[in-house]
């Protein structure tokens, strides 16, 4: 997003009444560029970020047309409206990220003070979420940087110490944070309630044992499981109701046939069908299913696509090969117009249920609103859709030659920089924090803020320095490979430097604090000593191993 | 990696290697050097297909003054598309560390129905009419008629291909069939008759197995195969099958009826033909006559499906004059249909030898062996004279002509079994009469005489001693290998019991039990809320798994089964199983995990790899058994024990068809290569994990369990041999857990090493392998 260019077509405005000049809005790093349509036309505009002063746009779910507004220092302002509210959103948060960098270490140090920190951080989420470490690490020196040192004083410091002391690589510093943060964005997601799993239609018609009446339960959200697993019925539907037939009567119609299937009366079936040629609809083989199983089954994976073995099979050309050796299951033969199993109706569900839904629960009013709205979901996915499905194919082909290779034998590429969340550190964090705060006296007054504020500073550092080391420690096991070995070699000095600076901590400060400070950096202490030991161990672990075997072999 | 045995430097695509991988290539390699055959047994899920090409492509490069040409077979086309994919990956490599060097050309083989891509042709239904279609529009006299007549239609993928001629080649590369249409469509010639065109000078090919051991499919592509190869045969534990089906045929009341058809259509032919033009007749006659059955020159889009007898066996003779004429060949052909028709004719079994059977249709249709045996040939020759196209038509009379030859042919290794019904239903008539085939070494012989090379190998290959017999050949290396595991990452489990403790089993007296059909649903109910993504359930037969989840949707554990994971079955229907198996694996990838049913003698099973989270966890419902009394398995017996010297028993418990012991008691047996297939295809690597349930009573009786593959009873121990479901899903859990822990993946814990570095591989080049592994 802000590391790259944004560009979005758009109507530039003078006011907001003005009808705009159409063309495309880009944003790069440092500044927007808007160029008409029309070469001719006067309108053409290409500002720096650092000349604006504030921007507005409308919100989402008014009923005015998306649009932004930037006022410049000199009072101008410049409208630009969007063909969606997805597009403004994202050029306003290139705006805003653009802002800040824009603002310097004073500007956000003076927003964060207007308390609008949630906004910047908010920014700085979705900035480090939709760029991939590698390019973070590259744009260390641009803006990110800025923001997240400013914001992050502690950050810029860790960053300093770790990085700039050769005890982590940027790409390991970031990979860490990067997942940090997503975790917090990932909740935010809005999710959308998919179909349920089980089968709903094939719930048990209710029968009243004393007639020989037959009662079936529609819902609207059976509806829409019928129109999307049989959209015969629901292209029946479309045609024929209300025009040809009442809303009741169709479904008295499908009723039946779906009776007739199920009691396996197959003659009473084909006699039916052959009187009502609408009820024949609801027991025919679906030929829209049919040609889109046709479709489907050109993309599927080849590598378990067994209709090409049948295309390959020559020895077993009609009567060719051994015909009853009694390996073969005897297959009954029927009547196949007639004959849709519970087998099909199951593997038919299921694969609905795996595409999603296409309509949402709002829309779960009637039957005449659901075969609409599905009918609606279905065009614009036909439409819009096939250049997406045949990358998406390729996408996944590319997945499945990946698939073929063999895990454990492939070196390590980058499993160094996944980060694990492990429990043991959460505990001791948790230990940690918690002594932080429960050591005051009195609930409210915090130990810490008793104490001089250098002194507290750079407890603080420590803490988080500390923080940061066992992380990346942490997740360096199991040492698979001599990468992680080097890195927690590394990590391991860095932490007896960081345990001996303590110790000097706990010796400089005034004997009066000395007894708080001891309790406030022994958890800190127990943090290392518990890596330290646990390094020491593995260490000890490999050494006995490499002894025993010396050619590394029994 | 790179690393050296002997003097072969050997390009291998990974960082590491299995030390099983390295002593599998030293084997290999020393039967490349005796240039003889082999036969390697290594379980599955310890990369053997890329060992093996590893070795041999790099085999290749390192000899290059006597070039060797792979000739890769699998079973299916699924296979295929897997192996070449793992070339590709492999090519990549090699042209990486070895440049231009390295380069080559391997292409995957199949038919005109999965490699057209004139969208007229490759619409129609299946893989005949496919064929047919093309030869409507590629035949040589439909192409010259079109030279005078621009509206008669032809392909244009095929004009442009034989416009290009010698200038149609496939640059270097690994070509899938969907990457041979894709090159076919960019430039606009066929894919199919390219592929089959360029087979000749690719470095590798990968076909099916059919395309070397079925000598009608065999004639026409692998014709000219240099004797320089090295023939693989991938997953063979069943290859004594395909041998046997490939000079198989049978004959039902409809191959009859539509031969009958196919004869007055031919008579119309000959008819229309004598009126316009009588000269091709003669010249046909005449040819005959000069002892040639075909024109020498039969351009490739004429052939058909070759002669159905093997090479060595087809006489190279003048076609006997009582057949030479039209007229005369189909009053034969006639004869033969209703003599057949009488035999077929009858209400008891019957079982012959070729040769009474060919010396009662000599005295009672009076056709003479020779005549039979040039059927196919002189059948061939007339369909070509009367130009004709649509031969997915005349599939019928060429099925007459095909058991013709061969019971003309053989007189020894077949016999003829008429049944009037199946006797598993004996109230449905359905007379056939079958040539069957009982000896496998008869198809496979021509491939083991021809080629330098012959390497048989799968995962499962026990009593490794046994196919040498069967398949009569000599190996110069035989051996067997172990899987060695970094950790304890397969779990076999027993359940005798349900959930209320009473006994679950498939056996004819219980499979019907409500009790147990609750049980085994139950089972499942569990299973599935506490294993993450796939489960795959095999059951004993399609009629049972149709029963058995009909009852379990009329009593609410299929819905409670979809309360954790979508459902998928195999059904008849290959096109719906294929796209109920891609979808499975979309539900597994996406995390919303997936259960599949499948049958333990479906296609799926034979074929389809579980592995990873694909298959977390195998269940299978009941002992898979056969049909033990067919009279052609019991034929097939006789003829191992009078020539081969195998015995019944030897046999039976290699195949595992039946179970001897019990074959009074139960009639429905264990089949150690079902089962084995069923749940061998959990593991993909040593860093994955699976487990199994074999959930049956029976299973924990000795004589039945010892059946497994050896890979599985060793990880089976004995406090899992008699659980209950509440117990099994205990242990299940525990070993999910255990497996989510991190390990070390070379195994240095456990004393001997599992995985290789490059150091590893140096160090056991240099003191010699055998010392170090074993």
């Amino acid at each position: 997003m802000s590391s790259g260019q944004v560009t979005k077509r758009v109507k530039y405005k003078t006011s907001v009444k003005d009808a705009g000049t159409p063309g495309r809005l880009s944003l790069v790093k440092e500044r927007l560029v808007f160029r008409p349509n029309n070469p001719n036309s006067a309108s053409k505009l290409d500002m720096q970020f650092k000349y604006i002063t504030n921007h507005r746009y409308t919100k989402e779910g008014s009923n005015k047309a998306p649009m932004l507004n930037l006022t410049s220092n000199q009072g101008a302002s410049y409208i630009f409206e969007f063909e969606s509210y997805e597009d403004l959103h994202i050029c306003r948060d290139f705006v805003g990220c653009a802002n800040l960098m824009k603002f310097g270490h004073k500007g956000v140090a003076e927003l964060l003070h207007r308390q609008q920190k949630l906004q910047i951080l908010e920014l700085i989420r979705k900035f480090i979420q939709n760029n991939p470490a590698e390019m973070i690490c590259s744009s260390v020196q641009g803006c990110c940087k800025t923001i997240d040192y400013v914001l992050h004083s502690e950050l810029q410091k860790l960053h300093q110490q770790f990085v700039g002391g050769g005890v982590l690589t940027e790409a390991e510093f970031w990979a860490t944070r990067k997942k940090l943060l997503e975790k917090d964005a990932n909740r935010k997601a809005k999710q959308r309630g998919g179909l349920k799993s089980s089968v709903l239609a094939e719930s048990k018609p209710f029968i009243d044992g004393r007639t020989n009446r037959v009662t079936f339960n529609l819902t609207p959200e059976i509806v829409r499981e019928i129109f999307s697993e049989k959209p015969a019925v629901h292209r029946a539907y479309l045609n024929f109701v209300p025009s040809k037939m009442a809303d009741k009567d169709f479904w008295t119609k499908y009723c039946r046939a779906e009776y007739l299937q199920r009691s396996k009366n197959i003659a009473a079936a084909i006699a039916e069908a052959a009187e009502d040629e609408e009820l024949a609809i609801f027991l025919k083989p679906d030929d829209i299913l049919a040609n889109e199983t046709r479709r489907k089954i050109r993309r599927v994976d080849p590598t378990l696509d067994m209709e090409t073995d049948q295309g390959d099979d020559y020895s077993h050309l009609p009567d060719h090969g051994i015909f009853r050796d009694g390996s073969k299951e005897v297959a009954e033969s029927g009547n196949e117009l007639y004959q849709r199993t519970l087998l099909q109706d199951l593997n038919r569900h299921a694969a609905v249920v795996l595409q999603g839904t296409p309509i949402d629960e709002e829309q779960l009013k009637d039957t005449q609103t659901v075969a609409e709205a599905l009918e609606r979901s279905k065009q614009e996915r036909s439409t819009a859709s096939k250049d997406d499905e045949s990358s998406a194919d390729q996408e996944r082909l590319k997945g499945i030659s990946q698939a073929m290779t063999i895990d454990d034998l492939r070196g390590s590429n980058d499993h160094h920089l996944a980060p694990l969340w492990i429990k043991v550190l959460s505990v001791l964090t948790h230990n940690i924090s918690s002594t932080k705060y429960n050591l005051g006296k009195k609930p409210g007054e915090s130990l810490l803020d008793s104490l001089p504020t250098s002194v507290r500073d750079e407890l603080l550092h420590h803490h988080i320095s500390i923080e940061e080391l066992m992380k990346h420690f942490w997740s360096s096991y199991p040492i698979t490979n001599k990468y992680l070995n080097t890195k927690v070699t590394k990590l391991k000095d860095e932490m007896s430097k960081m345990d001996s600076q303590l110790q000097k901590l706990k010796e400089a400060v005034q004997p009066d604090i000395r007894h708080q400070i001891t309790l406030l950096i022994r958890p800190m202490q127990q943090a290392l000593e518990a890596a330290m030991q646990h390094y020491d161990a593995e260490q000890q672990k490999r050494a006995s191993k490499a002894r025993e075997k010396p050619n590394g072999y029994s | 990696m790179k690393f050296q045995i002997e003097e072969v430097t050997v390009y291998f695509p990974y960082d590491n290697i299995y030390p099983e991988q390295y002593t599998y290539m030293v084997e290999l390699k020393r039967a490349l050097d005796a240039k003889g055959h082999c036969l390697l047994e290594m379980p599955t899920g310890t990369g053997k297909t890329i060992a093996l090409l590893s070795l041999i492509t790099s085999y290749a490069l390192a000899k290059t003054e006597s070039p060797i040409k792979l000739i890769y077979c699998t079973r299916t086309v699924h296979e295929m598309e897997k192996t070449l994919a793992e070339l590709k990956f492999l090519h990549n490599y090699q042209v990486k560390h070895l440049g231009a060097a390295a380069k080559m050309l391997a292409i995957g083989l199949s038919s005109r129905k999965n490699l057209c891509v004139n969208p007229t042709v490759s619409s129609a239904e299946n893989r005949d009419s496919v064929d047919a279609a093309c030869r409507k529009l590629t035949a040589s006299w439909v192409r010259s008629m079109a030279a005078e007549n621009p509206n008669q239609p032809t392909c244009e993928f095929y004009e442009n291909y034989d416009r290009a001629a010698g200038g149609a080649v496939l640059p270097a590369g690994v070509y899938t069939l969907e990457d041979l249409r894709a090159f076919g469509k960019e430039k606009g010639w066929c894919p199919y008759f390219l592929a089959r065109h360029m087979v000749q000078f690719a470095n590798v090919v990968v076909y099916s197995y059919q395309y070397l051991l079925d000598p009608k499919v065999a004639g026409i592509i692998s014709k000219e195969m240099q004797k320089e190869s090295v023939v693989v045969f991938d997953e063979a534990h069943n290859i004594d099958n395909v041998c046997i089906e490939a000079l198989s045929v049978s004959v039902r009341r409809q191959t009859l009826e539509g031969a009958i058809r196919n004869i007055s259509r031919i008579e119309n032919e000959i008819d229309r033909f004598k009126d316009i033009d009588a000269g091709r007749l003669r010249a046909e006659y005449n040819r005959l006559v000069e002892g040639l059955a075909l024109r020498g020159d039969l351009s490739a889009s004429d052939a058909w499906l070759a002669n159905p007898a093997l090479p060595d066996d087809i006489l190279r003779q003048a076609v006997p004059g009582n057949i030479r004429r039209a007229e005369h060949f189909l009053h034969v052909l006639r004869r033969l249909v209703q003599y057949l028709k009488v035999k077929l004719d009858t209400d008891k079994v019957e079982k012959e030898s070729p040769v009474s059977f060919v010396a009662s249709i000599n005295s009672d249709a009076g056709i003479d062996q020779k005549a039979l045996k040039f059927c196919y040939d002189r059948l061939h020759s007339l369909l070509m004279t009367l130009e004709i196209t649509d031969t997915d038509e005349f599939l019928h009379i060429q099925t007459i002509c095909d058991f013709a030859t061969l019971v003309g042919t053989y007189a020894r290794g077949f016999s003829i079994i008429i049944e009037p019904f199946d006797e598993r239903m004996p109230l449905i008539p359905d007379p056939v009469l079958q040539l069957c085939c009982h000896d496998a070494s008869l198809a496979i012989k021509p491939v083991f005489d021809r080629f330098q090379s012959v390497v048989i190998t799968s995962g499962t290959l026990s009593p490794i001693d046994l196919y040498p017999r069967l398949l009569n050949f000599h190996p110069v290396v035989s051996r067997s290998f172990k899987m060695s595991l970094t950790r304890d990452c397969i779990c076999p489990m027993v359940l005798t019991r349900g959930s209320d403790q009473l006994p679950v089993s498939t056996k004819f007296d219980m499979r019907s039990d409500p009790g147990v059909v609750r049980n085994y649903g139950k089972l499942l109910v569990e299973m599935v809320s506490i294993v993450p993504d796939g489960i795959v359930c095999f059951f004993v037969s399609y009629s049972y798994m149709d029963g058995i989840i009909n009852s379990w949707n009329e009593s609410g554990i299929l819905k409670d089964i979809m309360q954790h994971k979508l459902v998928f079955i195999e059904t008849q229907d290959v096109v719906e199983t294929t796209l109920a198996l891609d979808n499975y694996r979309r539900a597994c990838d996406c995390g919303r995990g997936a259960v599949f049913f499948s049958v333990a003698r479906g296609k799926v099973a034979e074929g389809i790899d579980f592995d990873r989270h694909y298959g977390r966890l195998v269940i299978m419902f009941g002992v898979p058994f056969q049909y033990t009394e067919s009279k052609i398995l019991r034929a097939r017996l006789e003829y191992l024990r009078d020539t081969f010297q195998i015995k019944e028993g030897d046999f039976l418990t290699f195949d595992a068809l039946i179970d001897v012991m019990n074959i009074k008691l139960t009639d429905r047996n264990l089949n150690q290569r079902q089962a084995a297939q069923c749940v061998g295809r959990v593991i993909r690597s040593k860093a994955d994990y699976g487990m199994m349930i074999f959930a049956d009573k029976r299973y924990s009786r000795h004589d039945k369990r010892s059946k497994l593959p050896g890979w599985i009873l060793s990880h089976l121990r004995d406090a899992n041999l008699n659980l209950s479901t509440d117990m099994a899903l205990h242990i299940a859990r525990e070993f999910l857990r255990k497996m989510a822990q991190p390990y070390e993946k070379t195994g240095s814990t456990t004393g001997r090493k599992t995985l290789l570095s490059q150091e590893d591989v140096e160090k056991l080049g240099n003191n010699g392998a055998q010392e170090m592994l074993y």
